[in-house]
């Protein structure tokens, strides 16, 4: 990260974005030409290397993307429904092979067979429904179910417009400090995975001068097997926008940024129409008010790195840096997009904060468990009865989550793998043992996350699962600390050889190897892969043990 | 005092710092391994290897934290070498050995390189994974003239991206890729040759193998031995530690404990030191019979001069002899020979580099101030709010501080910049007011009338430090703003913007260089700036002041020493009959009464026959003193013409004796920057062949025409000084140390980072308003040649390219190029690359076109550095009316496409691609 480049790009604001338009360079032909990056850095006074060092980083973007209009979801959900073999084998007839590529996660998670053609987001076609695709093309707007048991805070209807956002009547009467307060007395934690406080963020922000602030809506929801963002976009718009602007108002942020994924066309589509229905109804911008407090939007499509997700890489992201995690401190509360002080929370977070207001921190405080407040999105794949996007209040055990929500499984699954590629593989019978929140994933030696679940069948090899973990890792490591670039690329090196050789592993190595990603790397990614193998190799030890040399004691 | 632990034993701690900050104060610098820190560099926390165990309790439970970026805390335990700690960098090295080629003892950097040291350090035995993919197929590049990279040797430190980013500023490198794939690129993932690399080496320095060195393999360990000296190239003063073995020169590198760099330097300093022993250096002493050099001996080389001096001295007076010192030379070395001219001669016909180049600054500033040299330090960058760069190019001229400028404004820190060009700190600027070359006095009226007339001049500053404001506001006041507007060509909403963020700024500082000096308003756009910063209060306290970026490594220096003909050492003006009395004291001989002659009226005295005698040391007057033809023909109208010489410069050519001088390399003595810095010079080799140290030379002489001075040696030679020239009164060489002493330097050793802190030298600063007046070059010749050509200087090269020419550095530029802007181009039907002859009122040359929109329409632009061009063949005598330097920035010129599609002197140099 470079805070000149941070400076430099910020110059032009938000109006003028350098990530925006490498992306839009990019569109035509699949990445940037060196002439237009050549360009880019010119009007922004970095250096050539930046513009091209930044392309290269994304899948959409760079030059090996060249020319590609069909991306294959590669998603650990597809992969354990093993739709995806015969869907690229479908896909062939129609298409090039050398036009085909790969997305990680189209959150299609409930039926799988997912791909992306020519900006589009499809799943489980029919053969008959894919020939027709490429002769007219048409638009499939997925169906998965969706409900809630007890308090129904993300799930219900937001209604009109015009009622719906006379909450902004009832913030500006208030100060921002009491508008702060509220967020802080309901002691919401942070709902794309690390679970901190939102209302400590909001402090630390409101409390550093500056002369512009930002909020950003992190919507870069890279976790296989997780659309409950996706969900809240396409669905539940405007509490995200309406969250953003409160946000704001409570740090003193006039600029609220989406970051969404590239993976998710529709969701930016929505967004965008849903900001533009607010200026056209007169919600925006904002009327005089005492505060002379202003809100205004501004989306940023993503271009395919799972690493953006984290929050330092984001910022670095919009910047057009190269989205590479930093270092902390500054925070970004302190020091963040352009350098300036910023809140980066994820869009379940944010959707929280109209309820908040409304009904008050300590409303929102009684619901859930002491420690886990308020209500928690749980997306349940397509080994479910009933795959979709449930509500279910913290603490709420997850037989009720698993049975009466998801109507149990199709077929006999293992393991869960709950919270992403970073959270804990959870036997199904100890999930039957627990509760969903916090503290329970984290005393039982799981991770909450964002309580995506990922169903790993009887038959699916964990080997093969725990090879692509590290494959995926090593895959969107932004590589910038040396134990997740290299360590993540030898674990994937050694499991794929324990699979397709006589080799075995040592298993004194892969313990070092797990101790060095946890204890070293700089970010979640690389400290976080640890904890589902881990889990593997002690609730599964008599299915891995084949692929490792003879036990010793470690 | 608030404590952390260190293995449980209670250290104080600082505010701030980091664990590794920590640990380094209290257990050596050393005793945390590291890959990815470097001196100069921002923690970026990337490899991990300095983790160490951070308990908040007493032998509690420990969490492994990067020491370089996590912020240290009171009563923290720290356990910088736990077993657990010694695993994970065990570990940690085993996996970037996966991704290495395993062969140090082929490598440059064998038993110089970080990371074999801290494999060693760890004890790695094994590399336990099985094989795997690895990138030790990357290719070497060896494009460039100096940069090499072996990216298979890369560890993905970064340290080299992050050197080219927050040191030099440049953005030539990045990581692409990404995850395991990442690699270092330069450009698009080009070569070095095709990357816009500056070639600072900043990458190389701080590249930890040999990923990225240079042709000089200056990180192998071959070195005997390693002298720290300063650069002989500009007024930055840049320290630099010179590895050699024996008289062989290996390679140079920037310390980081230098003041004045950082650990940084740009390619004239780190690179361009080959010409030192190149076979051109003048190795003997010679004497030109019938047109043709012989060589002689040293004693008949002596024998000659004296004789032919001392025959002129009795037969015309001494006042037919004149000196030219060099600024490249040492304090001690011009103060002998301005000692030499007045008290061996006898005559004040004494002068300088800095009459071509900043004599108008010394004026000026002396006018306003009382002390003609920077108010203020470079380190006050750091401070500043605002910087006003007028008339300079410091990126290409002073890289090193050019880029302290660029840093500061990137971070979002006020820049305006006043120039014609739009250089390279012109594209950071808020504010870029191109004016028209010679308009710097109305610009700057401007600029005063907008603070005035908006309130925002600072009353206290006014009415407690200075004398003249009443006048000087009625003045100001009154102008014409329009008819200043048509004049400089700049918006004047542009230039109140501009007055109003320098006016507002909580700190302001000016810097300015050459485009404000080398104009016949000189010396009064000179006092302008300074009334800028009495007006806005920016003056005597950290982060403002005005700031001459002077040009030649120790042209404040030698004026220091007297190397000025209306001055004496330390800057007494030889006018006065007490000062004589004082000098005829301490030299023990009678000095004369009266100024001496400029070095423009020597040319002059030359052509009338005043002058008979003159001796130069290394300052090529033909190839850069403006209008050649008459420089030529006023010097070989001497009877005898003194070159002491590196090369056989055009100047030399036209000697009666050569005298083969000694490059900085070879000799000791002190130089002083641009901010008053006294630093040492240490001879890293003997002068090549029989070559002598100037400063000898000029002792050799003065006893033989019989005035006795001990041998060369800087000690004894600045306790002289210290005795005469009364602001180095506390200046010692022991004292000087290895950072020098900022003068004045009071008996006790105290030295002085601003000046005119309490009150000025001149009691109150003097406002004069100066009214703006058309150059009499373009009143006289403007209408005939419409177009207005500039010169400067490119970052490759310095002034006559006498030692840079002799470097690779000529491989990177190898040509002086006209810059036109593309509309006057098409008018004249020339297209990029295009030869065109280039005419003045004196004559013409032909020059090879560079069309580009970073010079303003009817301004044209160009160097002077190689003498296949010759450009000072066109450039005018006029010169500043106060001081006398010559308008070297105002030419009134025409050109066209070139006749013939080929140089006038084809051949001599190497063609652009």
């Amino acid at each position: 990260m470079s805070k000149n480049i941070s400076f430099l790009t910020g110059r032009k604001g938000l109006e003028t974005n350098l990530f925006d338009l490498l992306g839009k360079e990019s569109q035509k032909t699949g990445t940037p030409s060196k002439e237009n990056l050549k360009k880019l850095a010119d009007e922004f006074l970095i250096g050539a290397a930046n513009t091209y060092g930044s392309a290269t980083f994304y899948d959409f973007m760079k030059p090996e993307n060249k020319g590609k209009e069909v991306y294959i979801c590669n998603g650990s959900v597809c992969l354990c429904a093993g739709t995806q073999d015969k869907l690229h084998q479908e896909l062939s007839k129609h298409i090039d092979v050398s036009k085909i590529g790969h997305m990680t996660c189209l959150g299609r998670c409930h039926e799988n067979s997912a791909f992306n053609y020519k900006g589009n987001n499809y799943s489980n076609l029919s053969k008959a429904e894919i020939k027709e695709l490429f002769s007219t093309k048409f638009k499939q707007k997925d169906k998965y179910k969706v409900a809630s048991i007890g308090s129904a805070i993300l799930t219900s209807p937001t209604g009109k417009n015009q009622s719906y956002y006379q909450l902004l009547d009832k913030m500006l009467s208030m100060e921002p400090k009491e508008v702060l307060e509220e967020i802080k007395s309901s002691q919401l934690k942070g709902r794309g995975g690390a679970g901190f406080p939102m209302g400590i963020k909001l402090d630390t922000a409101a409390n550093t001068k500056a002369k512009t602030k930002f909020i950003i809506c992190n919507a870069d929801e890279g976790d296989p097997g997780a659309y409950t963002d996706r969900y809240i976009m396409e669905e539940r718009p405007h509490s995200l926008l309406l969250g953003m602007i409160i946000a704001g108002y409570a740090v003193g942020a006039k600029w609220g940024v989406l970051y969404i994924r590239g993976e998710y066309p529709e969701s930016v589509e929505i967004i965008e129409k849903a900001i533009s229905d607010l200026h056209s109804e007169g919600i925006l911008p904002l009327g005089s008010n005492k505060h002379d407090f202003s809100f205004q939007f501004k989306v940023i499509k993503a271009q395919g790195a799972y690493i953006c997700g984290e929050e330092t890489a984001l910022i670095s992201s919009i910047e057009g840096q190269r989205p590479e995690v930093r270092i902390r401190p500054p925070f970004p509360a302190v020091e963040g997009l352009f350098n300036m002080p910023t809140i980066v929370n994820n869009v379940e977070t944010l959707a929280n904060v109209p309820y908040i207001l409304k009904n008050g921190g300590n409303q929102f405080k009684t619901i859930g468990t002491s420690f886990s407040t308020g209500t928690k999105l749980v997306s349940l794949d397509s080994f479910f009865n009933r795959p979709g996007i449930y509500e279910v209040d913290m603490g709420t055990p997850m037989k009720t989550i698993i049975d009466d929500l998801g109507g149990g499984f199709k077929q006999t699954v293992k393991a869960i793998h709950i919270g992403g590629p970073l959270g804990g593989l959870v036997p199904v019978k100890k999930a039957y043992e627990m509760n969903l929140d916090y503290e329970t994933f984290k005393n039982n030696g799981f991770l909450l996350g964002h309580a995506s679940f990922v169903s790993i069948p009887q038959e699916f090899p964990l080997v093969k699962y725990l090879q692509h973990l590290f494959e995926f890792t090593s895959f969107e490591s932004c590589g910038k600390c040396f134990p997740c670039r290299l360590g993540s690329k030898r674990g994937s090196e050694m499991l794929e050889k324990s699979m397709n050789s006589d080799y075995k592993i040592d298993r004194e190595l892969f313990n070092d190897l797990l101790d060095t990603l946890e204890q070293g790397s700089l970010c979640a990614l690389g400290g976080g892969l640890p904890l589902p193998v881990r889990n593997a190799l002690q609730y599964f030890d008599s299915e891995l043990s084949q692929y490792f040399e003879a036990k010793v004691n470690y | 005092m608030k404590v952390a632990y260190i293995n449980n034993e209670a250290f104080e701690m600082k505010e701030g710092e980091t664990i590794l900050s920590f640990l380094r104060r209290h257990q050596g610098q050393d005793s945390v391994p590291t890959l990815c820190d470097a001196p100069n560099l921002d923690p970026f926390g990337s490899c991990r290897v300095c983790s160490v165990d951070v308990a908040l309790e007493k032998d509690g439970n420990a969490r492994p934290m990067a020491s370089c970026h996590a912020p240290l805390s009171e009563n923290y335990y720290i356990y910088p070498d736990s077993p657990k700690i010694e695993k994970l960098r065990k570990n940690i090295i085993e996996l970037v050995l996966t991704d290495h080629p395993l062969d140090c003892l082929t490598c440059e950097v064998n038993n110089n390189c970080e990371l074999q040291e801290v494999a060693a350090r760890v004890g790695i035995r094994d590399v336990r994974y099985p094989a795997g993919e690895t990138h030790l197929d990357r290719k070497k590049d060896l494009s460039h003239a100096y940069m090499t990279s072996d990216l298979s040797k890369c560890i993905n430190c970064y340290r080299c991206v992050r050197a080219c980013d927050e040191v030099q500023g440049q953005f030539v490198l990045s990581m692409a890729g990404r995850g395991f794939d990442n690699k270092i690129v330069m450009g698009m993932d080009q070569t070095f040759a095709e990357s816009d690399c500056v070639s600072c080496g900043a990458c190389s320095q701080a590249c930890p193998t040999s990923a990225i060195s240079d042709i000089f393999e200056s990180k192998s360990i071959r070195a005997k031995d390693k002298t720290r000296t300063i650069c002989t190239y500009c007024g930055v003063g840049c320290n630099l530690e010179v590895s050699s073995v024996g008289e062989e020169i290996l390679s140079i590198r920037a310390p980081y404990d230098a003041e004045v760099n950082q650990g940084h330097t740009c390619l004239k300093g780190r690179y361009a030191f080959s010409f030192y022993n190149h076979s051109e250096r003048l190795r003997d002493p010679m004497i030109k019979r019938n047109g043709v050099f012989e060589k002689v001996s040293w004693d008949e080389a002596y024998t000659f001069i004296v004789d032919k001096f001392n025959s002129i001295k009795e037969n015309h007076g001494p006042d037919a002899i004149a000196a030219v010192s060099s600024s490249r030379c040492t304090n001690e070395e011009n103060y002998l020979m301005q000692k030499f001219t007045r008290a061996v001669i006898g005559t004040n016909n004494i002068d300088g580099c800095a009459r071509v180049c900043h004599s108008p600054t010394a004026l000026g500033m002396q006018r306003s101030f009382g002390t003609g040299a920077a108010t203020n330090s470079i380190e006050d960058i750091k401070l500043t709010n605002c910087m006003m760069v007028i008339g300079a190019n410091p990126t290409e001229a002073h890289p090193v501080t050019g880029v302290k400028i660029k840093q500061r404004a990137m971070k979002g820190n006020t820049l305006i910049v006043i120039d014609p060009r739009t250089t390279e700190l012109a594209k950071y600027a808020d504010f870029h007011l191109a004016v028209r070359p010679g308009s710097n006095v109305a610009v700057l009226n401007m600029m005063l009338h907008y603070i005035i007339k908006e309130g925002l001049e600072d009353t206290n500053f006014i009415s407690s430090r200075t004398e003249g404001y009443d006048q000087f506001k009625k003045e100001i006041l009154e102008l014409d703003i329009d008819e200043m507007e048509k004049i400089c060509g700049v918006d004047k909403e542009l230039v109140r913007k501009a007055a109003i963020a320098y006016a507002s700024a909580p700190n302001a500082m000016s810097f300015h260089g050459l485009g404000v000096t080398e104009h016949s308003q000189g010396t009064f756009t000179v006092q302008l700036i300074s009334d800028l910063a009495m007006v806005t209060g920016n003056i005597g306290r950290p982060g403002v002041g005005v700031n001459p970026l002077r040009g030649q490594n120790n042209v404040q220096g030698s004026a220091d020493m007297g190397v000025q003909p209306h001055q004496g050492a330390g800057y007494m003006d030889i006018n006065d009959p007490l000062v004589i009395e004082k000098y005829d004291k301490f030299y023990g001989v009678p000095v004369p009464l009266g100024e001496g002659l400029k070095i423009p009226e020597m040319f002059d005295a030359c052509l009338d026959q005043r002058l008979k005698g003159m001796w130069i040391i290394g300052e090529d007057l033909a190839q850069t003193d403006p209008n050649t033809q008459k420089v030529v023909k006023s010097l070989k109208n001497l009877e005898i013409l003194v070159v002491q010489e590196l090369f056989m410069t055009e100047t030399a050519l036209l000697a009666d004796v050569i005298l083969p001088g000694a490059s900085f390399l070879e000799k000791s003595g002190t130089f002083t920057n641009g901010e008053r810095r006294i630093q040492r010079v240490n001879a890293v080799v003997k002068p090549v062949g029989n070559s002598k140290v100037d400063g000898q030379i000029i002792i050799d002489i003065m006893n033989r025409m019989g005035y006795k001075q001990a041998d060369y040696d800087p000690k004894t030679m600045l306790e002289e000084i210290s005795q005469i020239v009364h602001f180095f009164k506390g200046v010692t060489w022991d004292r000087l140390g290895i950072n020098g002493l900022q003068w004045p330097v009071l008996e006790d050793g105290t030295d002085t980072k601003i000046l005119h802190t309490e009150e000025f030298r001149r009691g109150k600063g003097l406002l004069t308003n100066f009214d703006f007046k058309e150059s009499m070059e373009i009143e006289k010749n403007g209408k005939e040649y419409p177009f207005i050509l500039t010169t400067n200087r490119d970052l490759e090269h310095y002034n006559c390219g006498a030692m840079t020419r002799r470097t690779n550095n000529v491989l990177i530029n190898t040509q002086d190029v006209l810059w036109i802007n593309p509309i006057d181009a098409e008018s004249k039907g020339v297209k990029d690359g295009d030869l065109v002859c280039i005419e003045s009122a004196r004559g013409k040359v032909d020059i090879r076109a560079w069309v580009t929109e970073d010079v303003r329409q009817g301004v044209l632009s160009t160097t002077f550095h190689f003498p296949e061009i010759m450009i000072n063949n066109i450039t005018s005598d006029v010169h500043d009316s106060e001081a006398m330097c010559p308008e070297y920035k105002v030419v009134s010129v025409d050109f066209r496409k070139a006749k013939n599609a080929a140089f006038r002197k084809e051949g001599k140099f190497v063609e652009n691609a």
